[in-house]
């Protein structure tokens, strides 16, 4: 490439066309021919540019205006050079600056594109953490719910007992009352029917009493929160305790069969198995909507597996939502009827007792939960 | 980066005067074309613009025939000193055969100095020349401004760098003009008779390559 300053050829600085112009003038201001040539010539005048010679000029018909005719020449070509290497300089170093600034141009964009990725990945990673933190929060705020619920129950439990108690013993009391009453009073036929009244009366309190008490110890086996260590649990209990429990909250009569084999006893926490299993059978319950049926089956499996399976004909599960049943917060119900976070619970107290939740579902046709407790 | 063309035998070389705005270079060329008196010498081409400040570059040729016929030519260009300049500086600079750094002896001056010998080595570095072994000549100018910095302290700055011992000059007095000048020629020989073997296929030596390019008017041998 050639720099601003390598030396011009003649016809950089003076096109032919201005040469002619420039030996015309000459030739009419001396009235002698001159010529201009690239190539040294015998007696011939050198035209120098910058220490270079550039031409020589002769005139063969005149020689000694050959001198003058030059120096003129000379004049001519130093204001010409002059522009000339100042123009080149300047295209020179538009040029080194446009190619600096389209250097910086594209360094820039790679450093604003780096920039742009690590803020894209920064913001994911916060969108990330923000949802972990919902999550943690949210099952905090549900753990500490449920724990709640639980104290509550395990109060009010306490608190009922007691009165349960007494109730129950008094019923008994006043029934032996009762019959001595009955033997000495008249036995006309109309104090025989208010006896024979007030006795079922009895007997049908006595009956409440029971179904109190029996409640009360279910929601004392589901409240059973602070136990920290594995005890020994008879499962079939559990499940009879918790379908009571759940036949109790449910406003509808609930069609439940349990076909319960026997089994050995298993060592967990009772409280967080009756959990796992309400968490179930509530799903059960709210598939079948008061027209189905929830068949619940306990038996031995394979390798000595206990296994509990609780069956429903209702409405099933879409392929896509068994996809993320296990999602925390996924529910299909409608917002502040479900927290999305039962078969996650499930899930996790299954695992805490080295088991495992499986869930097979047709919509439609109903669904089957199996939890499976792994021989130890 | 001397150019050498065989069929012509020329010999093409560029010394650069570099330096702050205002420090002198154009004054340092003009003086030179008034004191030398070397055995070929072209016109001065000066430049400037409106405000005499110069915006792209001096340029005065010089030269001279060795007796093997060399045809040797030095271009000495001034560069222009205003910050925002630096391509076109950077375009003049670059491959120069010597520099000479024409530092400005006021007090008030001696940041702008370091700033432009930073942009000297910067540049000289962008365009892949090594500062250390280029020939370097610095020159302290407008040594007759009455608070000018004391030499022995300037010489005491500079003790330590390539560079010393530094060059006094007036220039506008023409004072250590040619002086630094001859300085530079006698650095720039070395590295020019190692390429081209000026001294004994050129019939060039160092006296001569200094007398020839650098006789100054009044010199007994001019």
């Amino acid at each position: 490439m050639r720099s601003f300053e390598d030396d011009p050829r003649l016809a950089e600085l003076l096109p032919d066309e201005r040469q002619q112009q420039l030996l015309h003038l000459l030739q009419a201001l001396s009235g002698h021919t001159l010529q201009l040539d690239e190539q040294p010539r015998p007696g011939a005048e050198a035209v120098e540019f910058n220490l270079e010679t550039l031409g020589w000029l002769s005139c063969p018909s005149q020689p000694q205006l050959q001198a003058a005719a030059a120096r003129l020449l000379e004049f001519v070509l130093f204001y010409v050079g002059k522009y000339r290497l100042a123009a080149n300089l300047h295209h020179d170093a538009s040029e080194a600056s446009f190619e600096e600034l389209q250097r910086q141009h594209a360094a820039l964009q790679a450093s604003e594109a780096r920039y742009k990725a690590l803020s894209a990945q920064l913001q994911r990673r916060v969108e990330e953490q923000v949802k972990v933190i919902e999550r943690t929060q949210q099952q905090l705020y549900e753990s500490a719910r449920l724990r709640a619920v639980g104290q509550l129950a395990a109060g009010v439990a306490h608190e009922i007992n007691n009165p349960v108690g007494f109730i129950a013993s008094n019923l008994r009391v006043a029934g032996d009352y009762l019959n001595e009453l009955g033997e000495k009073l008249p036995s006309d036929h109309a104090t025989a029917l208010i006896l024979e009244d007030f006795r079922a009366l009895l007997q049908e309190s006595e009956v409440g009493t029971q179904r109190i008490a029996a409640i009360v110890t279910d929601l004392k086996t589901f409240a059973n929160i602070d136990q920290e260590d594995f005890v020994p649990c008879d499962l079939n209990a559990l499940i009879a305790s918790t379908c009571h429990l759940l036949r109790a909250e449910s406003n509808q009569a609930l069609d439940i069969e349990l076909k319960l084999a026997e089994l050995p006893e298993l060592a967990g926490y009772p409280a967080k198995i009756s959990q796992a299993l309400y968490n179930v059978l509530d799903n059960a319950a709210k598939a079948i909507t008061g027209q189905g049926r929830i068949r619940v089956t306990s038996r031995l499996g394979e390798q000595g597996a206990v296994e509990v399976l609780v069956e429903d004909n209702g409405c099933g599960i879409t392929a896509e939502d068994q996809a993320r049943l296990f999602d925390p917060f996924f529910t299909t119900r409608p917002v502040g009827s479900g927290t999305g976070l039962g078969l996650t619970v499930a899930r996790d107290i299954m695992v805490a007792h080295q088991g495992e939740i499986l869930v097979r579902s047709k919509p439609g046709a109903g669904t089957r939960v199996t939890l499976r407790f792994l021989s130890l | 980066m001397a150019d050498y063309q065989p069929h012509t035998r020329k010999l093409s070389l560029k010394v650069v005067y570099y330096g702050p705005a205002l420090s002198g270079k154009t004054t340092n060329l003009m003086q030179l074309h008034t004191l030398l008196r070397p055995q070929r010498k072209g016109e001065l081409m000066v430049l400037e613009t409106r405000d005499d400040r110069t915006l792209f570059f001096d340029v005065l040729p010089i030269g001279l025939r060795g007796a093997a016929g060399l045809d040797l030519r030095l271009k000495l260009y001034t560069v222009p000193g205003q910050v925002q300049h630096d391509s076109t500086r950077k375009a003049v600079l670059s491959r120069a055969d010597g520099v000479i750094f024409v530092a400005d002896s006021q007090p008030a001056q001696q940041d702008n100095n370091a700033n432009a010998f930073d942009n000297l080595a910067d540049n000289l570095q962008k365009l892949g020349m090594d500062i250390e072994r280029l020939p370097l000549v610095v020159q302290f100018n407008k040594r007759d401004v009455a608070d000018a910095v004391a030499e022995a302290e300037l010489q005491a700055r500079w003790a330590q760098t390539p560079w010393a011992p530094l060059s006094m000059a007036s220039a506008l007095h023409g004072q250590g003009v040619v002086e630094s000048f001859r300085q530079l020629l006698v650095h720039l020989y070395p590295q020019l008779d190692r390429e081209y073997r000026l001294a004994e296929t050129e019939g060039i030596d160092a006296t001569s390559f200094v007398r020839l390019l650098s006789a100054a008017q009044g010199d007994a041998d001019a």
